[in-house]
């Protein structure tokens, strides 16, 4: 049985960079133990941390490096963290974002799985840098096996004296929660996140107060994703200025990315931001090009909320802001890839079903909007598609994208939007003709 | 009481890793599906008994989140992904495949009790699709060989009354 | 706003304002303010649906757009605050565009069947799909319908609750009814559930809609999604009017308004009108479906006289010739101090004072009083239990509090409306609540801590908060005096020990009086109906003397009913305080000679042929006196009784005459509440039959003894007025008072205690003609804790014998987490038990035992 995730990533080229620091020992099936991790020099960068720095030097440091969160909005690491009210006496928290649900993402579960103790070291030196004395780590419900690994690694790190009391001597107190899920998207979003954690339904919390200010409890509170977490020690280990010069200049640092879809070679690689979109395809390395050396149709290129991009956009750098001027965004760094045989209307119905699926309903426009999109994506997907229908979806679109209580809504309807505007004909074909231009022909392999 | 000493005594042990009672609904609940198989109001009421908080609370939280059944299923939940980078390389045949073998549709349990199937959205296994989880584990990158392999497995598994 | 810093200075800090631009004028609020409230200030109306005044903010439906210039997003205005310079459209074009779409998503799935929805008229929904033009024509696929139950009745209609009906199709998820259910009343009977598009509303599993407050979900609900029984499919809206009123059950006097139709002469339904000075805006069920009872074909139309020992029909003059021809004799033969009277504090001003006059000027003696189920109460007046109920008390200023005490009270059934003013001050304010009681009571969900002490024991309890605060220095030294010679046991832990109660718990209590800077403590019915009042009343001065409490403190022993503060005021007291005494005197040209007489004093006197003649207004003594024996053998062993009410019980089958006494929504009046404010009540249903107001009852009597009572109503009504302007609040005693322990015996034969009081839903003798009401609750019940359940091998549901030295009852079991494991408690609202057959009115806690029934 498959635990471990069979995912095909590219560590043996981390391996061999200096660049590529999240990999390095993805594939070595010792690193989940503690002494591997220290062996290969884990927890150094706590120890420095908590021996040599202050909480506003590592905030300084990491804010140097330009780390950006790679959960999706690309917020600056250290910005965020430099928002907890300075001087709160009340508890603060820190919850490492490993609810990894967008669909096409599957990159924090190599962490998670297999270098563990880098995520626990991470979220030790941000709690440091917040005055945080309890954290949280909240894995979707689903990765069972992800979580045992967490566990054990925190029980390791608490027996090694990583976590627990007077940490390495310096005062410091630390404890760790891990938290699963239980099947929702939208816990995945940081406020409905924190009330997942506090037992309630996952619904999304008004912002502000952000959680910087008050979120789990009421209290200041920092969500961070697993891989933006999981690059803090080697920021602390090697220096900002060193992250700095890896990356473009806006986009600093490496990034994983998750190529799925019509790929010869799908699998978890990690590229210095910046890196072509067209090579992370077609590059024997990477993804290899498309299966039956097919014709790409178009990329998802940042998890399933992201605008898409046609063939002719791929050449392009994959990073936050090259991405932003092709109309579209880096998001979670999930690269879906179809190719000439896959109907954009069929592509669409997969992610609305998605979307209104896991609207968590308190707000009126995702709640209704997304399934009334459901509703006509479906008849035209079906043959039954009527006049209008599609300035009927743009409008519906148009009413939910920014009056959403949460980003949930804007994510349903930003890949519809693009998909229109990309497509337009084929969604008009549909409509006409009652039928797909292209059939969809997406078959299981047959296996041996 | 449905819930067993050991999971009321798991249960009891989350709540006290928290700041406040509340949060340990979804470990316990997780740990009450974990046990029964599926969720249900008497389960809810007894984790409000363990936890002195309202029942609805727990009932409201547990209906809020999609991976534990609420009615009983088979021994095995098979549930297979079927969102876009799954679908793009044959969620759906993997569905017809496995409705086929089983010879039940998407929602129903084989009448030996054995397999219900049933859809989900995106498992974070996009990479390694299709994919469907079984139970508590993954199994990736499945083709038609693959999926004779493992319904083979666990119905011999079944039978020689191997536990999950 | 006046920030108080410490108890003695007052430091005044100017509160920070924002100026800001709202539909081209400039607008200025305090910091802090949504632009909603601002434009609501502004007499701009925001269109809203889940927004609700008394709620936390859900931010939820989105209909409350406003475009913000330079902001990307139109912002929704209800959580947004205003700020310096904000530029801020409430109805441009892209706002209504905004609020357009959001009708029409929510129109989406909604059944629209107006016609024959109960909401119909005065739905939100309904009208700001009105004005803003928006049906749902563009919407061309089957509705989303929520699954059909067993308990469906007609359309998507389920029964959820005694009262309640649920449609979850027309339900807009504005999470308005959850808020106010789990947030404003504490109850966690109603949840939301699924996700997404299939979120609803919905009972708790295994649970019916039927807390004390459930009512209110009704009026909460902007649609019709939550409609009650009670009013559905009974007449339209329009079809009404409303008549102002408040509640006549509770001593707060909630304002409501009754829906009436003149043509029909029926009252259909009460809603809240919103004062929230008083009531916030929420009603108890018993206040909201309370009006039943007015309307009840059970009323007594007519007069009946006793004839040859049995009672017949009879008229008005014929009665009140009766009456005046035994009145008269009684008098001849045995003197004025023979005849005597209770009148209930449920009654109006007029009727109080006109019967306050009628037995003190016109009968001429000091025979009256207006208290029914208050056994053995002290003869004089001004004692440390009087100047306790005579502080000012305000219900606001129990949300100004950091501290609030109380004492006694199952505040729930006594006092709904306080309780979730304290509710309110936990939920949005600083406050720390302890609820002291013998019993645990839901005030638990409130209190930072429920202190449950022996029942018996509240002035040792008072004694060793006191103790512990001298004990631990908490107070200055000096103001100790010679407490600790006034009071034993003299150590906080001795007293602890009796009372049973933690010393920690007592610590806190008395560390919180100390520092608590605006302080509101409270005692209640529990005290109230004690024998040893007076004893609690002289340790609860004591503490106020103590912890120098004066003027950060609102003390006060709470009245129970409607009117309990006029009839006091209005000198309905045997023996008034003294101001109230004087000005009487001096109106009515002298006072009557006689020893003032309370309700157990002159029922001892009926018995020794001492009191002949007696007139009881609006009471069931019968029923509710705390000694059934006692009270039956008294008023069987009168000459004469004259009893008018508004149904037949138990106490006037004794009657010679019986009078048919008017509802309080059958004529205008007006009642004092607890803070003794003044309340109107206006006329709502006319009476086809003849039933009179207890004041006109008075006049025709006073005319039979030929002395009339008043020139005319309106002199009566300035008389009053005056009578109430007087200040009858008497002063803290200026010296520490005598409390102490005094053992209880226990009979190990009766180990429980018992509690009697009013069932969460009902109230007083009356409410069991509330068809509504009786929903909820129509039987009395014992209620017993689970562990006591266990022990004695019983279930919920299972019969009963509940046995004291004096009487016993068979009743059901209710089995709640909400009592300790040594008490039980059954409610007095129900005749058909004689619940008070239990209890005596000499016994100072009663005790009982109980036995499974088997059959
Ligand atoms: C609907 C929704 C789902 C999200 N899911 C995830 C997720 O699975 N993992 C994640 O790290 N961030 C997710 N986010 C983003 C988080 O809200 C948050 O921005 C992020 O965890 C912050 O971490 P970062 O700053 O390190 O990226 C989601 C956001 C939305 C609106
Ligand atoms: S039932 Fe009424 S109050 Fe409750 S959420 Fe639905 S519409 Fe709002
Ligand atoms: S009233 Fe503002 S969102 Fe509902």
């Amino acid at each position: 049985m498959s635990f471990y995730s069979p995912v095909r990533t590219n560590a043996q080229e981390a391996a061999k960079s200096d660049s590529l620091p999240l990999f390095r020992f993805v594939e070595d099936p010792e690193q989940t133990k503690i002494d591997t991790y220290e062996a290969h020099g884990g927890y150094q960068a706590w120890r420095k941390t908590l021996t040599e720095m202050t909480p506003e030097q590592v905030v300084g440091e990491v804010k140097n490096a330009g780390l950006r969160g790679r959960g999706g909005a690309g917020f600056p690491a250290g910005v965020k963290w430099g928002f907890v009210p300075k001087g709160s006496t009340k508890p603060k928290y820190l919850i490492c974002n490993a609810d990894e649900s967008e669909p096409g993402t599957c990159k924090d579960r190599v962490l998670l799985e297999r270098d563990p103790h880098a995520v626990i070291e991470g979220m030790a030196i941000a709690s440091y840098a917040i005055d945080c004395h309890l954290m949280f780590i909240y894995i979707r419900g689903e990765f069972g096996y992800a979580a045992d690994v967490m566990r054990a690694a925190m029980a390791e790190a608490y027996k090694k004296g990583q976590l627990g009391k007077n940490i390495h001597g310096g005062g410091y107190d630390l404890d760790m929660i891990v938290h699963t899920g239980g099947g929702a998207y939208v816990c995945g979003e940081e406020t409905a996140q924190t009330n997942s954690i506090e037992g309630r339904r996952g619904n999304a919390r008004m912002k502000p107060p952000f959680p910087a200010v008050a979120g789990l409890y009421g209290c200041p509170t920092i969500v961070n994703n697993v891989e933006t977490l999981a690059s803090v020690p080697h920021i602390i280990n090697r220096g900002g200025d060193w992250y700095k010069t890896l990356g473009t200049e806006k986009s600093t640092g490496s990034k994983i990315f998750s190529l799925s879809g019509h790929v010869r070679q799908p699998g978890n690689y990690e590229l210095l931001l910046g890196h072509n979109l067209k090579d992370l395809i077609y590059s024997p390395k990477y993804g290899g090009g498309i299966i039956g050396d097919k014709k790409l149709k178009g990329v998802i290129p940042g998890g399933s909320s992201t605008p898409f991009l046609k063939p002719d956009q791929i050449d392009v750098s994959l990073d936050y802001e090259s991405l932003a001027s092709a109309g579209t965004m880096l998001g979670s760094g999930a690269v879906i890839v179809f190719h000439e045989e896959t109907c954009i209307v069929w592509i669409i119905t997969k992610l609305i079903r998605f979307y209104r699926h896991e609207s968590c309903g308190k707000c009126t426009p995702c709640r209704e909007g997304t399934a009334w999109l459901e509703l006509l994506i479906n008849r035209i997907e079906q043959g039954g598609g009527k006049p209008g229908d599609i300035e009927k979806i743009e409008s519906i679109c148009d009413n939910i994208m920014g009056r959403t209580v949460c980003p949930l809504g804007d994510a349903a309807v930003m890949p519809i939007k693009s998909a229109i505007a990309q497509w337009r004909d084929e969604w008009q074909y549909h409509i006409d003709h009652g039928k797909c231009l292209v059939e969809t022909k997406c078959e299981l392999a047959p296996g041996n | 009481m449905i819930l067993t000493p050991e999971s009321v005594t798991r249960i009891k042990d989350a709540a006290a890793l928290y700041p406040q009672a509340k949060s340990a609904i979804l470990p316990a609940i997780t740990i009450a599906y974990r046990q029964v198989g599926h969720l249900n109001p008497d389960l809810y009421g007894e984790i409000a008994g363990i936890l002195d908080i309202p029942a609805v609370e727990v009932a409201e939280a547990a209906s809020f989140y999609t991976m534990f059944p609420k009615e009983p299923v088979g021994k095995y939940l098979i549930q297979v992904c079927h969102n876009i980078s799954c679908a793009l390389l044959g969620a759906e045949g993997l569905l017809s495949y496995l409705q086929d073998k089983l010879d039940i549709e998407v929602g129903e349990t084989t009448s030996d009790n054995l397999f219900t199937l049933v859809r989900v959205e995106c498992l974070g296994s996009c990479a390694t699709a299709p994919m469907m989880q079984i139970n508590h584990d993954y199994y990736e990158n499945l083709s038609r060989a693959e999926v004779d392999r493992i319904i083979e497995k666990l119905t011999a598994e079944a039978q020689s009354g191997g536990t999950l | 706003m006046a920030e108080k810093t410490d108890k003695n200075t007052v430091v005044v800090e100017k509160t920070p304002t924002v100026t800001f631009t709202l539909d081209g004028r400039e607008v200025t609020v305090p910091k802090g303010t949504t632009i909603l409230l601002a434009a609501q200030s502004v007499g701009i109306d925001i269109p809203t649906l889940c927004w609700h005044p008394k709620l936390t903010i859900a931010g939820s439906c989105r209909m409350c757009y406003v475009e913000i210039e330079k902001w990307p997003k139109l912002a929704i205005s209800c959580a947004t605050e205003a700020m310096d310079g904000m530029v801020v459209y409430t109805d441009s074009d892209l706002v209504r565009k905004g609020r357009a779409a959001v009708i029409q998503f929510t129109l989406m799935n909604h059944p629209l069947d107006c016609p024959t929805c109960d909401k119909g008229g005065e739905c939100t929904l309904q009208d700001l799909a009105f004005a803003y033009g928006v049906d749902n024509s563009e919407f061309d696929f089957g509705k989303h319908r929520f699954g059909a139950t067993e308990n469906d009745t007609t359309f998507d209609d389920v029964v959820v609750g005694p009262e309640i009906v649920l449609n979850r199709n027309r339900c807009i998820r504005c999470y308005r009814c959850i808020r106010a259910n789990k947030e404003a009343f504490g109850e966690f009977d109603l949840g939301v559930f699924e996700r997404g598009n299939h979120t609803e509303i919905n009972v708790a599993p295994g649970r019916r809609l039927d807390n004390p407050f459930s009512g209110n979900l009704t009026e909460v609900c902007p649609v019709g999604a939550l409609t009650h029984l009670d009013w559905r499919y009974k007449i339209r809206v329009w079809l009404t009017d409303t008549t102002s009123s408040i509640c006549p059950f509770y001593s707060s006097g909630s304002n409501i308004l009754l829906y009436t139709n003149q043509q029909q002469n029926k009252i259909y339904r009460a809603t809240s009108r919103v004062n929230d000075d008083i009531d916030d805006g929420w009603l108890s069920d018993t206040t909201r479906f309370g009006y039943q009872v007015a309307m009840s074909p059970d009323r007594l139309k007519m007069p009946l006289i006793k004839k040859d020992g049995k009672q017949v029909e009879a008229t008005w003059e014929e009665a009140l010739k009766l009456i005046g021809k035994r009145l008269t004799e009684i008098t001849e033969k045995k003197g004025r101090v023979c005849i005597g009277g209770l009148v209930a504090s449920s009654q109006d001003n007029a009727t109080l004072f006109s019967f306050s006059k009628l037995l003190r000027k016109v009968v001429g003696s000091n025979n009256i009083d207006f208290r029914t189920d208050y056994r053995m109460l002290p003869q004089t007046s001004g004692g440390a239990y009087d100047v306790l109920c005579s502080q000012p008390f305000s219900i606001v200023g129990i949300n100004q509090s950091d501290v609030i005490v109380t004492l006694g009270s199952d505040l729930v059934k006594e006092h709904p409306n306080e309780y979730l003013r304290i509710r309110k001050a936990v939920n949005f304010g600083a406050v720390s609540v302890y609820a002291m009681n013998p019993y645990r009571t839901k005030s638990s969900d409130v209190a930072k801590k429920e202190l449950v002490y022996q029942a018996g024991t509240e002035e040792i309890l008072i004694n060793s908060i006191c103790l512990v605060a001298i004990e631990d220095g908490l107070i200055d030294s000096s103001l100790a005096g010679n407490l600790a010679e006034c009071i034993s046991p003299s150590t906080a832990a001795e007293s602890a020990e009796l009372c049973e109660v933690n010393l920690e718990d007592i610590r806190a209590i008395a560390r919180a009086l100390a520092d608590g800077r605006q302080i509101t403590f409270f005692a209640g019915e529990i005290v109230g109906r004690s024998i040893n009042r007076e004893a609690i009343a002289a340790a609860l001065c004591n503490l106020h003397r103590l912890f120098g409490l004066s003027g950060r403190c609102q003390m006060n022993i709470l009245p129970r009913h409607a009117n309990s503060c006029g009839a006091v005021q209005l000198g309905l007291l045997p023996a008034p305080v003294l101001a109230t005494k004087d000005m009487l005197s001096k109106l009515w040209g002298g006072w009557p000679e006689s020893e003032p007489q309370t309700t157990d004093r002159m029922m001892a006197n009926m018995k020794k042929d001492e009191i002949d003649g007696y007139m009881i207004v609006g009471a069931n003594p019968i029923m509710l006196y705390p000694d059934r024996e006692f009270a039956t053998d008294a008023l069987e062993g009168l000459d004469f009784l004259m009893v008018a009410d508004l149904f037949e019980t138990e106490t006037t089958a004794l009657a010679d005459v019986v009078l048919p006494l008017a509802s309080w929504a059958e004529y205008s009046g007006e009642y004092v509440n607890l803070e003794g404010r003044v309340q109107k009540t206006h006329q709502a249903l006319k009476t086809d039959y003849d039933a009179r107001p207890g004041y006109e009852i008075a006049a025709l009597i006073a005319q039979q003894l030929e002395q009339p009572l008043f020139e005319n109503d309106q002199t009566r009504d300035e008389t009053i007025t005056k009578v109430l302007a007087v200040d009858s609040t008497l002063p803290w005693p200026d010296e520490f008072l005598e409390v102490k322990h005094v053992a209880d015996e226990v009979d190990e034969e009766y180990p429980l205690v018992l509690f009697v009081g009013d069932d969460s839903h009902h109230s007083g003798y009356l409410t069991e003609k509330s068809n509504s009401l009786t929903n909820f609750q129509a039987e009395p019940y014992v209620e017993i804790s689970p562990t006591l359940a266990k022990r004695l091998g019983i279930d919920d549901g299972d019969s009963v014998r509940v046995e004291s030295p004096v009487g016993k009852i068979v009743v059901p079991v209710r089995i709640s987490h909400h009592i300790n494991n040594d008490v039980v408690f059954v409610p007095m609202n129900f005749s058909g038990k004689q619940v008070n057959s239990l209890i005596m009115r000499k016994s100072r806690v009663d005790r009982v035992r109980i036995s499974k029934v088997v059959d």
